[in-house]
């Protein structure tokens, strides 16, 4: 790039080494918040330009928490494992906008052929549990124990 | 002999069996054993409910309200903070939700207001005072100058003079503006600089001047920064986690509030609407508090309204409450959040007007179990120096926790208007576009009486 003097044109590009996840809330949030795991050295400054900027998502209001990762977990040679820190964001988006976390597993839906396959399997399976189970009458008394 | 003594023995065994009332002295009055009830100290429902009845009689048969007072906040526990001023995006909607508010947008229509006619330019303003329903006129912003001389008085009823009290108005905000040399003020200390002073000396001189038509305001007594609390609870949740987890609490709630200033007066405001009406919905929010934000704090339960329980002035007529720094409106065009200027007013208004009200009605005795029997009324006025946003409010019931609001179908009601200036700019010695309406508008509220006065 050329050097950069003040009152010129800004060309160089600045690319955030952040990262930002969108998790699913652990609690039932309300509709306009948004649920994000982000690094630890990012501001709500931050978080607020990096969501308008690069993805342009109107933000109103950002709130963040650290979270701290449990150290009792012990490996095999009796030290400390800890689970590592991260940050929270909560971001209220704003005009009026919603977003509720997507469903990322759906049910498949099952054609006719798997359908009655998993239909006999289960009633194999039952079948071959009541073979092991003995006689419903002696009312659940194993069948060595008698005269 | 024989066959006599087993017909002594028969005898008292056939009267043991047969029903019959016999020539027995009666049963005694009282039972024999006492009545069947479910223990106090046990980790129960049933005792727990046990625990509450009793605690609810014990107030009930307190002998002074201070008593009552004291035994309703005696248990302290993490209760929610509501602020009434706060930065949180659609506090107005949860306060509702909190406090079983309904908004209803414009002022109410006054039918005892038509006892001071004001001589304003035009009939507009008595148009506007007929009951219609809600809005103010818009376009009710005369020339200042057509309103300058007073009507000539029809009868012996003296017309109030507005030209007089927008010049007290002006000369207020010139004095405390232009003409009284003042250092620049400290960092986020605005408010206090100039909006302040501005209001307080708006207030009591328009207040001095209107306590002769209003024998309300001269019995009334203004308080400076005054302190209203209030403490209930809405609503039931889990504990988390503690040693208490898994109990299940009422949602305990706490307003502390400082408004700018305050008039309290010995007789009550009149009811606006019948204690059981129904003017619109109150919003249900399924999220726990904390969601918007609203933290959690222990500490003292105070129900205050601005005077101990012993004041004559125990009823509420209006408050003035100054918006801070923080809530400016630059703030929030800077931010792109136009649409949450007018949520800070209404928010505001709602939580500090429904403390005030059921903090009076506490003082009269009412409480949760002892819901109110008739209506309490209070105005205020919130505002940022320049933009002056009105409310009124009536409190209905005050049965909010989780029992005693299944059955109530009453809600409280809160009438409002939207921000308006009441001046645009002062340059020179001179107010530019001085607001008539806004004038006219805190005018009546302070004029608002009881139909007996």
């Amino acid at each position: 790039y050329p050097l950069f003097q003040r009152g010129g044109p800004q060309l160089r590009i600045f690319r955030p080494n952040f990262f930002m996840l969108a998790v699913r809330p652990g609690v039932p949030q309300p509709e306009d918040t948004v649920q994000f795991r982000v690094s630890m050295e990012m501001t709500k400054l931050d978080i607020r330009n990096y969501l308008e900027k690069i993805y342009n998502v109107p933000v109103a209001a950002v709130r963040t928490r650290i979270q701290y990762g449990a150290n009792n977990k012990r490996n095999h040679r009796n030290q400390r494992v800890k689970k590592p820190d991260y940050k929270v964001a909560y971001v209220q988006l704003g005009q009026g906008q919603t977003f509720q976390f997507p469903n990322l597993f759906p049910e498949k839906e099952q054609d006719a052929e798997t359908r009655s396959f998993d239909d006999f399997r289960d009633k194999f399976m039952e079948k071959e549990k009541q073979k092991q189970e003995g006689d419903p009458r002696r009312g659940g008394v194993p069948d060595w124990f008698g005269l | 002999m024989a066959s006599l003594r087993v017909r002594q023995l028969l005898a008292p065994s056939r009267r043991w069996f047969s029903e019959t009332v016999s020539g027995t002295p009666s049963p005694p009055d009282s039972p024999l054993y006492p009545p069947v009830v479910a223990s106090i100290t046990a980790k129960s429902k049933a005792a727990k409910s046990r625990r509450l009845q009793r605690f609810n009689q014990r107030v009930h048969a307190a002998a002074t309200v201070e008593e009552k007072l004291r035994l309703y906040g005696k248990l302290q526990r993490p209760k929610y903070t509501v602020y009434p001023q706060t930065f949180a995006l659609n506090a107005d909607r949860w306060y509702r939700s909190f406090t079983k508010t309904v908004l209803v947008p414009g002022m109410p229509p006054r039918a005892a207001a038509a006892k001071a006619p004001v001589a304003a330019a035009g009939a507009t303003p008595e148009a506007g005072r007929a009951p219609e329903p809600g809005v103010e006129a818009p376009g009710a912003a005369e020339a200042p100058g057509a309103a300058e001389t007073p009507e000539p008085a029809v009868g012996a009823v003296p017309y109030l003079d507005i030209g007089e009290l927008r010049s007290l108005a002006c000369d207020a905000l010139l004095q405390e503006s232009f003409y009284q040399n003042k250092k620049r003020p400290f960092l986020y200390r605005d408010q206090d600089h100039t909006p302040g002073p501005f209001l307080t000396q708006l207030v009591s001189t328009l207040a001095a001047s209107l306590s002769g038509r209003n024998p309300l305001l001269a019995a009334s007594s203004l308080d400076l920064n005054p302190e209203v609390s209030y403490y209930w609870h809405h609503g039931e949740e889990v504990v988390v986690h503690g040693h208490r987890k898994g109990r299940v609490d009422p949602v305990r709630f706490q307003i502390d509030d400082n408004p700018h200033l305050q008039i309290r007066v010995p007789k009550q405001l009149p009811e606006v609407v019948p204690l059981e009406s129904d003017l619109g919905d109150v919003p249900v929010i399924d999220h726990k508090p904390s969601k918007l934000p609203l933290f959690k704090k222990q500490y003292e339960n105070k129900v205050f309204i601005g005077s101990k329980v012993a004041d004559p002035c125990c009823y509420g007529h209006t408050q003035f409450h100054l918006l801070p720094d923080k809530l400016k409106r630059e703030r929030f065009i800077r931010e792109r959040l136009e649409d949450q200027i007018e949520v800070v007013y209404r928010s505001n208004g709602i939580a500090s007007l429904f403390a005030w009200t059921a903090a009076q009605a506490m003082y009269q005795g009412f409480w949760s179990e002892a819901d109110v029997t008739r209506p309490f009324v209070s105005q205020a006025v919130v505002t940022d120096g320049k933009y002056f946003a009105f409310f009124c409010y009536q409190l209905n019931t005050l049965a909010l926790t989780a029992e005693t609001i299944k059955n109530n179908p009453r809600k409280n009601i809160c009438w409002s208007t939207d921000s308006k200036p009441l001046y645009d700019v002062v340059e020179d010695g001179n107010v530019k576009g001085f607001n008539d309406e806004v004038l006219l508008q805190l005018v009546r509220f302070l004029l608002n009486r009881p139909k007996e006065l």
